[in-house]
Order: structure tokens, then sequence, then C-alpha cells
């Protein structure tokens, strides 16, 4: 067995390079894209959210014998909407 | 082989190695003694991780993303003007303006926001100014996307007008290709190699068909106008379609042939040796224009060659979703530093596009056949002129020619539907309530932040337009760095390595927005002393050229007069608070304990 410590072998090297030059790659082509769907996603998860939890910030938006209904599948969610709904956002936030 | 002395392969390998010192030499020596960045500090991106805004993105995806969203049209044409000094001067503030200045903005902007939890750089404003900093940073940041808009619907029209009529039909190709993709991707769910490969082939296909179908419009001097009228519908539609409709699978089908372009480019220089493709360029003459029409080097230069120097766009990128992503602290050089040194190279290969070609064929000659600084189809030229040994193909072929042209479209296009949907934003902000709540309305804010611009680009000069975007971004860089440079002194770092850049931005760009703004001035004055050749040479055609529009030609020169006191006011304001931020923060640094850049620990 070789030592731990003993410099990456070739072959790992190589992964390395080539998991280096995917995620450039990616980063170009992709990332940004990838970004940007998953901060419509956020949004329109704020509506449902706030559609259907309305109550809990003073809004009921729709009747609470609804949103009883479905607040076993949004208590998960929760946490990270109080999360991102409170954070703090500028226009200088929306550049990408 | 020709002369390894009359080919751009040495300055290329120079530049290289400089780049190479600024990244493993001051950039390591900042990275480890101003800023001490360290690798077990939590960032922004692990303590608010939320898998949306704020979440660990490897370094190399990450440089990807910074380098993609910085590079665009501003390394490519930014050398145009440069070069009307000759190219040394230029390739010398492309190397400098970089050591010294350019990537030590983008690391330190991205730095500056890690330290801030991720906080981009309007609250950071807020926090160093106060509400007026910040209020006067939004009103310059519009005024700066307006002249941007400007200038970019300007060269797509002028672009569109060019090269024969053949980029047009591609460009379409493209977006209708895009569009394709959009929903093949997100309706039909096809995989993303498949509908990257159908894309892929509808941008070969749409190139071929823009050799064999170019588009020339009838209206003589009126073209550009109506060119840049459809540039205004197409990017209507981007900003106000949803992004994966429209801008998204777009831009990605485009990549594609952009990048494809700058590694052509890159290889085409460092093959010159064997290509023998020479410098035709003079490197002078250094000092003035040869032709009298931009002015001097000093500050003239330092605005036209933007972006792969240094550029103030740059900072609100690296503040605002790269500075969330990192995974380490010490990603920040190689993501932020060394994205903009690699800008640097982009910068590089463009000049060299326009040293391989004549000074005749560059500049003109100035007569109305052949006008100065108007021949924006020098850089496909060049391209091709570098290119085209390496594929064994002739430079003059049309799809090469077709190629690079719809590249400077394309990378113009792309990064304008952007900024027109960020105009939007900021519109929203700025004018959502109160009286003026109409203009935040996004139909509204749209067709202000694209029919002002328009009025500009069909008929101010294209140059000038460029000159007023130079000056106010490079501003925005001067602004960024001393929004670094208070943080530094804050925490008792050594400011003096951003201070010292900071001045001359701030300096350099206030001096360029005024000479622009007294020569539109003396444009106004001349003509009231019945000298009308000033005012008829900031304008482009048909104005120029119709006596019976010179009415109109007063009142662009008034108007520029006025665009540049307003930026140049706004720009002095926000610069003259910052600056007494800084010394206050001084003030207060010096009677706490001290502490290091990271806010925390105690200096040894």
């Amino acid at each position: 067995m070789g030592d731990p410590k003993e410099a990456p072998s070739e072959k790992t090297r190589a992964r390395k390079v080539k998991e280096g030059v995917k995620g450039v790659f990616y980063g170009m082509a992709a990332h940004g894209h990838v970004t940007a769907a998953l901060r419509t996603r956020m949004y329109l998860e704020h509506l449902f959210m706030f559609i259907t939890l309305g109550d809990m910030l003073g809004v009921p938006v729709i009747p609470p014998y609804y949103s009883l209904k479905i607040l076993p599948y949004a208590v998960p969610n929760i946490k990270s909407w109080k999360q991102r709904v409170f954070r703090e956002r500028d226009f200088t936030d929306q550049v990408f | 082989m020709a002369g390894i002395l009359e080919t751009p392969f040495l300055w290329v390998i120079a530049t290289i190695a400089i780049y190479a010192v600024a990244y493993w030499g001051y950039g390591k020596w900042i990275d480890r003694n101003i800023w001490r960045s360290d690798a077990k500090k939590t960032t922004p991106a692990h303590m608010y991780m939320d898998g949306v805004e704020y979440f660990p993105v490897s370094r190399y995806v990450l440089w990807g993303y910074q380098f993609k969203s910085v590079a665009a049209l501003g390394p490519i044409l930014g050398p145009f003007i440069g070069i009307t000094y000759g190219w040394l001067p230029a390739l010398i503030w492309i190397i400098g303006g970089n050591f010294f200045i350019g990537w030590l903005q983008d690391y330190g902007s991205m730095m500056l926001s890690v330290r801030k939890e991720g906080r981009s750089f309007g609250p950071i404003t807020y926090e160093f100014t106060g509400a007026k900093g910040r209020t006067n940073l939004l009103a310059f940041v519009l005024f700066y996307l307006i002249i941007i808009s400007a200038a970019f619907i300007a060269l797509i029209a002028v672009f569109w007008n060019s090269f024969n009529g053949t980029t047009f039909v591609p460009t379409i190709g493209i977006l209708v290709a895009g569009l394709l993709c959009g929903q093949l991707l997100y309706r039909v769910k096809m995989n993303v190699f498949a509908v990257t490969g159908i894309g892929l082939a509808l941008v070969v296909l749409s190139l071929y068909l823009g050799t064999i179908l170019p588009v020339k419009l009838p209206w003589g001097a009126w073209n550009v106008a109506v060119w840049g009228g459809i540039c205004v519908l197409i990017l209507y539609l981007a900003a106000i379609l949803p992004t994966p409709t429209f801008i998204q699978p777009t831009n990605y089908l485009a990549f594609y042939p952009a990048y494809a372009a700058i590694i052509l480019i890159i290889v085409g220089a460092l093959a010159t040796p064997f290509t023998n493709v020479t410098i035709q360029l003079p490197a002078g003459p250094f000092l003035n224009d040869p032709q009298g029409i931009l002015g001097p080097i000093w500050p003239i230069l330092f605005v036209a060659i933007a972006c792969g120097a240094i550029s103030g766009w740059h900072s609100l990128v690296s503040s605002s979703s790269s500075s969330k992503q990192l995974d380490l602290e010490t990603d920040a050089l190689p993501v932020g530093g060394g994205a903009m040194l690699s800008e640097g190279l982009l910068a590089l290969a463009s000049l060299i596009a326009y040293m391989v070609l004549t000074p005749l064929f560059v500049f003109g000659d100035g007569s109305a056949a052949n006008p100065a600084h108007s021949n924006i189809a020098a850089w496909p030229v060049g391209a091709a002129t570098l290119v085209a040994p390496i594929l064994g193909i002739k430079a003059t072929t049309a799809i090469l020619t077709t190629f690079f042209g719809l590249v400077l479209v394309i990378y113009a296009l792309t990064v304008q539907a952007l900024v027109t949907r960020f105009f939007r934003l900021v519109a929203g902000e700025t004018w959502g309530e109160g009286r003026f709540r109409a203009l935040g309305n996004k139909h509204v804010a749209t067709a202000v932040g694209l029919g002002v611009p328009w009025a500009f680009a069909v008929t101010g000069s294209w140059w000038a337009l460029w000159l007023y975007f130079g000056g106010a971004n490079q501003l925005l860089a001067g602004l960024a760095i001393m929004l670094i440079t208070i943080h530094l002194a804050k925490v008792r770092a050594r400011s003096r390595y951003s201070l010292v850049p900071a001045i001359f931005m701030v300096v350099t760009t206030l001096a360029a927005l005024v000479w622009q703004t007294a020569t539109f001035a003396y444009s106004v004055w001349a003509y009231l002393q019945n000298d009308k050749t000033w005012i008829i040479r900031n304008v482009r055609p048909p104005i120029q050229t119709d006596p019976n529009l010179l009415w109109a030609a007063i009142a662009i020169n008034a108007v520029f007069v006025i665009i540049g006191a307003v930026l140049f006011a706004v720009g002095l304001s926000m610069a003259v608070r910052l600056f007494r931020s800084y010394s206050k923060s001084l003030a207060e640094a010096r009677t706490r304990a001290p502490a290091a850049a990271d806010g925390g620990t105690q200096e040894k």
C-alpha cells in the first residue's frame, strides 16, 4: 500500500485536471443560467408560501382551512423561506 | 518564417509572463499580507447557504462564470480607439493597468463583499457613506446604464450595417435557435447535449445562410437608425420575456462561437512566427491623436481601453453573485484576480488583431469615403488575418469574416440584453413608489431604457459614446477601489496599494469627462462663431451630412454637454463622499486597537 502522504499519482492528477476543465466549461456555459433558474424558482416559491401561509405574516390570502391542509408540506420550507425573504436585497444584487 | 520581432509573438509571451508575475508575485503578496485570506474562515456561501443565492461552488466553475460575466465587447473595441496613440501605449496600459489596478479591483471587490457577509456594493456604500451616498450611486448607475446601452445599440446597428450585411441572418439564426433550444430544454425536457447539438447545427447553418443571403437596407444614411430600431425591438423582448424563454438559451448558444473566436485568435497570435503574419501598425505616435479628434493620451487612452485593463462593471459582478458562492476565502485570488488577468489576454488578442492591419485600413484617411475612427470592421478582418493561415484558408473567405463579425454582434447583444434587464430593475427600485411610479412599470422602464439610448445611438458618433461609456465605467472602478480602500483603512490594514490606484482612476476619469464635455461645449461655441466643422464632427450621418439637419447636430452636442456635466457632477459628489469617509475611517481606526484586514485577528 502506498503512503497516503505520497504525491498524487498521474491518474489522480489527470482526474483533477479533467474535473477542472469540466468545471471551467460548465462555469462559462451554464452556471449563470442555472443560478438564474434557481432564482426564478425562489421567487415563485416565495409567492406560493405567501399565498398559502400568508397568515403567518398577518395577510390571510386563502382561508385558513386550506392553509392547514397544506401545512405539513410547507413546514420543511418555512425556515429557508424566512431566511431568504428577510435577507437584505439591493439593486446591486441584481446584476447577474 | 518571419523575424520574431516583426510578429506579435514576443509581445504575447511578454504579457503572459508579466501577468504571471502579477498573479503569483504581487497578487499572492497582497492576498497574504493585506487581505490575509484564510481558507479556514467560513465564507458567506457556507454561513448563509440556501441553495439558491448562497452556496459554495468549485473555484474552477466560479472562475469560468466570472470570466464569462466580465469578458464582452469592452476588451475587443476599447483597443480600437486606444491604438490611435500607437499599439505600444495601448499595450502598456493593458499590461500596467491590469497589473496594478485591474485584478486588484476585481479581487478586492470580491474580498470586501465576502468580509461584509456577501453584501453587494449598494449596502456597503450605504454603510460607508450613508443614505445620500447610496442614492448617489443609484443615480450614477442609472446614467451609466443609459450610456452603456447607447454605445452598444450604436455598435450593434453599425455592425449589422457593415460586413456586406452578412451578420444579420446569423444573429437572427442564433436568436431563433436559442428560442427553440429553450423550448426543447424546458418544455420537451430533451437532453442538454442533444439540445446543444441541434442549436449549434442551426448556428452553423445560419452562418452559411448569412454569407449567401446578405441583408442590406435601402435607406442609405438612415440605415443605422433602422438597424438600431430593430435592435431595440429584440432587446425589448429580451428584457420582458422570462429569462428561461429567451435570454438564457440564447446566451448559452452564443457562448460557443464567442469563445471559439477567442481561442482561435490567441492560437493565431502565438503562431505568427510560423504563419508570417507581421505587425503593420506603428508603435506611436504616443501623445496625441494625429487626426485631432480624440484628444491627448491622458486621460483619453485610460478610458478608451476599459475592460482588459480595468472596468467598474467587474466590481458589480464580483460583489453581486460570485462573492456569495465562494467556497474558500483563498479562492478569491484565482476567481476574481485570475479572471481579470485572463481578460487582459483577451484585450491583448484583440489588440494584436488590429496590429496586423495597415494604418490606412484601421484609421481611415479622414475623407468622406474613409472617415477616421469608423472602420469597426477592422477587428473581424484582423482576426481573420491571424486565424486564416492556421486553418489553411484565405483571410478574405466570407464565412470567416462573417463568423468574426457575428462574434462582435453577439458579444454586444447578449451583454446588452442583461444591461437592459438590469436597467429595468434599477428603474423599478428608483421610481417604484411616489409621483413617478409609472416609470417603474416594467414596460415603461424598458421603453425608456432603450428609447433614450437609441436616440443617442443613431445621432451621436459611436466613439463619442464609447468615451462617455469608458469615462463612466472607469469612474465606477475608481469608486469601487475607494470602497475597498475605506474598508482596509477601517480594519487598519495597509491601504496605500489601493488608495493610489483609486486616486489615479478617479482623477483620470473625471478629467476625461471634463475633456469630453468641454469638446461638445466647444463645438456649440464654435458653431456660434460660424465654424460648423466641430458641430458635425460629433454626430453621425445623416445629421452629419445633411445641412437641413444642422439643428439636430446642435441639439445632440448640447445634450451631450448636459450628459457629461451630470455624469461629472454625480461622479464628483460620490468621490468626495468616499474620500471623506476614507479620511474619517483613518481617524477612527487610529483610535482603536489594531486589527487585521479580516476585521478581527490582532495584527502581529
